[in-house]
């Protein structure tokens, strides 16, 4: 029986698990490109899910396309009018510059969308109905949040390996000068790169919200510590590691809330942050990035012996 | 006694920067004290704290140009430890009963006045920077900068999370009201001269020359990790002090006060001011709070007959932290701190036209006459 309620809470963990890799890999898309540790992703969710709410009366597909619309929208504006006057500042401005354009948008919405009573999205009924498979519950949304989650997680890797604004994406995040002389167009590059965040977004955010419900000025805030944490355990030079950190993040995460008693469960986030320092201190890079070194390190010890020139 | 004027006119001029802030501080506790007005004392009172924080922020970020989201989770930490101290007993038996007993056996009894307990919430902020700091010192650059905000965090997290020793995420109420503006006020003044003479100290070289080029400071031999761990631990004891003066002025305070909200002030402060000089905290610390407390008195009574909705406060202090770092990188001062009067006049033509290409600190060590001839030494070094 303890089986089965692991396995139970295992499935849960996934599917919370995916929704931070594909957060945490938005995040990672503009840290790489620009060193931008992008605050301002958070307040993406919470434009996106305050668009679903005054869409919601048109039924799911024009609600879901149209906050899509609006999410990209509001994340190239951003790239416009924030970003770009200070792009090839120090990373920490990057930092303090995206920070303000979080505040500064939880402001607006504090005096605009989130005024008076509290505001939320109810759920579609055929989301939370339950499928028992080999003595699981799995809700339509659970199965929808890993489908999406992988069609993106699949779809970003073939639009950054197989297109050449996904090559030239990468190139970018190599060496930003360099690919810039080699005739890239850094403004279209980033413009895309904020284009394709605020899709990751906006999927992030109708997967959130159907998930949740209610939609506040600070919503953002805690899924963007999360993927942010994920993110910076993982790796956020590199997509892999930092989609494998939020992912791990997520599922830690949860699995933590449902496994331990209600009064240390908590303090997930507190310990969350500490293994954040503790990784920063011994992994600067992540731990994808400490991982593959020692991997390195270890093949060559043994390898070298036999492939040195006598 | 003509020698002892010049020793004088020599040590005032080394001071200057402090002493005129100071008096700018001094002249603002005289007008509120006059005018009488509680409304008038409350803003002045949130201007003082302000920039004791940005002052913190100054002498570890404005030195050593690593960037700091955490100090207030020190501020918090002084506030609540202070205001465990001096709550009355009676009153600490009812509202935290459930204490562990190895906090309650001390906690409980104890009836500290505001001075003594400023000075254990200092030490408690200090203790705990100490303990993060040696992460933080280990870090550059946007790893910093995460770390500190996992601090913030990890404070955040815990005093909503313990309510038998914090009273959780509710208000906690009976705190003697006990700072006064002149405490403050008094508080202030001796924290602009330490951070002054924290920056012109070798330790404030060292973490500035590192800040220019770190390669360079560290083949000079700059223990860059020892120096800015220094930093980091005095800049939160600033903030466990500002914390036992507001949690002792706005008797009722909650977790919340101490979140991204305040952080992003303070920063926004400092980076609007000019994060590399004592003079630019002063100044973003006085724009930023008049702007913001304007507003804020707009979302109440209305500021000439228009009522702002409530967050414009908040938004206007987002929008000049961006205008800032678009259009004035360097903040409002561009770094300078107030100058001589005298150095003004005394230039002649050829120091006017060196005066775009010579760094600050140089110009300042000329000025101050042969005394300081040493400061330049580690300063040139910064231009390599």
């Amino acid at each position: 029986v303890t089986a089965a309620i692991d396995l139970q809470v295992g499935v849960d963990a996934v599917s919370f698990g995916a929704l931070f890799a594909v957060m945490a890999l938005g995040l990672a898309l503009l840290f790489g490109v620009m060193r931008l540790m992008n605050f301002a992703y958070g307040e993406l969710i919470m434009v996106g899910g305050y668009t679903m709410y005054y869409t919601r009366d048109l039924g799911a597909f024009p609600m879901i396309v149209i906050t899509i619309v609006v999410v990209v929208l509001v994340s190239m504006l951003m790239e416009l009018i924030a970003f770009r006057p200070v792009r090839y500042a120090a990373p920490v401005t990057l930092l303090i510059t995206s920070f303000a354009v979080s505040f500064g948008l939880q402001q607006v919405a504090f005096m605009t969308v989130a005024k008076g009573r509290q505001k939320g999205v109810e759920p579609y009924p055929w989301l939370t109905d339950q499928h028992h498979i080999a003595g699981l519950r799995l809700s339509n949304l659970d199965i929808l949040t890993v489908l999406v989650a992988a069609g993106l997680l699949i779809g970003m890797t073939l639009l950054l390996k197989r297109t050449t604004i996904g090559i030239q994406l990468r190139a970018s995040t190599e060496d930003y000068e360099m690919a810039q002389l080699v005739g890239i167009r850094g403004n279209r590059v980033i413009s895309f790169a904020f284009a394709i965040t605020g899709l990751l977004a906006a999927a992030v955010c109708v997967l959130y919200v159907l998930r949740t419900g209610s939609l506040s000025a600070t919503m953002g805030v805690t899924p963007l510590l999360i993927a942010f944490v994920g993110g910076a355990i993982g790796g956020l030079g590199s997509l892999t590691g930092a989609a494998l950190g939020g992912f791990t993040l997520g599922v830690v995460i949860n699995s933590i809330q449902s496994s331990l008693p209600v009064d240390l469960s908590g303090y997930t986030l507190m310990f969350a942050f500490l293994f954040v320092i503790v990784v920063l201190v011994i992994a600067p890079n992540g731990l994808l990035d400490l991982a593959r070194r020692v991997w390195s390190a270890a093949t060559t010890r043994l390898g070298i012996l036999d492939r040195r020139p006598a | 006694v003509s020698s002892a004027l010049a020793l004088a006119r020599r040590y005032v001029r080394a001071a200057w920067t402090p002493i005129v802030l100071s008096a700018v501080v001094v002249i603002t506790w005289a007008f509120v004290e006059n005018a009488g007005s509680v409304t008038l004392e409350e803003d002045v009172m949130r201007l003082f704290l302000w920039m004791m924080l940005v002052l913190a922020w100054q002498l570890f970020s404005g030195n050593s140009g690593v960037m700091s989201f955490g100090h207030v989770a020190f501020m918090a930490a002084g506030a609540y430890f202070a205001a465990l101290l001096t709550m009355s007993p009676t009153l600490k038996e009812t509202t935290f009963a459930d204490m562990p007993r190895f906090l309650a056996s001390w906690i409980h009894p104890a009836e500290l006045g505001l001075f003594e307990a400023t000075l254990a919430a200092g030490a408690l902020a200090a203790g705990l920077a100490a303990v993060f700091g040696i992460a933080v010192a280990r870090l550059a650059g946007i790893a910093a900068a995460i770390a500190t905000l996992a601090i913030l965090v990890i404070m955040f997290t815990f005093i909503v999370q313990t309510p038998s020793v914090t009273g959780g995420s509710d208000v906690l109420v009976g705190v003697p009201r006990e700072t006064t503006p002149g405490n403050v006020a008094l508080a202030l003044v001796v924290v602009i001269f330490a951070v002054y003479a924290f920056k012109q100290s070798r330790h404030g070289m060292r973490l500035r020359a590192s800040r220019e080029n770190q390669e360079a400071a560290q083949s000079v031999a700059v223990n860059l990790r020892l120096e800015r761990y220094i930093a980091f631990v005095i800049a939160g004891l600033i903030c466990g002090v500002a914390g036992a003066l507001y949690a002792h002025y706005f008797s009722g305070f909650a977790a919340a006060d101490f979140y991204f909200e305040l952080t992003f002030i303070v920063v926004a402060m400092l980076v609007v001011g000019g994060m590399q000089s004592v003079a630019g905290a002063v100044v973003g610390t006085y724009f930023l709070t008049i702007v913001y407390l304007t507003a804020r008195r707009g979302e109440v009574d209305g500021v000439f007959g228009v009522e702002t909705p409530s967050g414009t406060a908040n938004l206007l202090v987002a929008v000049a932290l961006l205008l800032a770092l678009i259009l004035r990188p360097a903040g409002i001062t561009g770094g300078r701190e107030v100058p001589w009067p005298g150095a003004l006049r005394r230039k002649g033509p050829v120091a006017a036209s060196a005066a775009g290409t010579v760094p600050e600190e140089v110009k300042e060590a000329i000025a101050a006459g042969p005394s300081r001839a040493d400061a330049t030494t580690p300063t040139s070094g910064e231009s390599l």
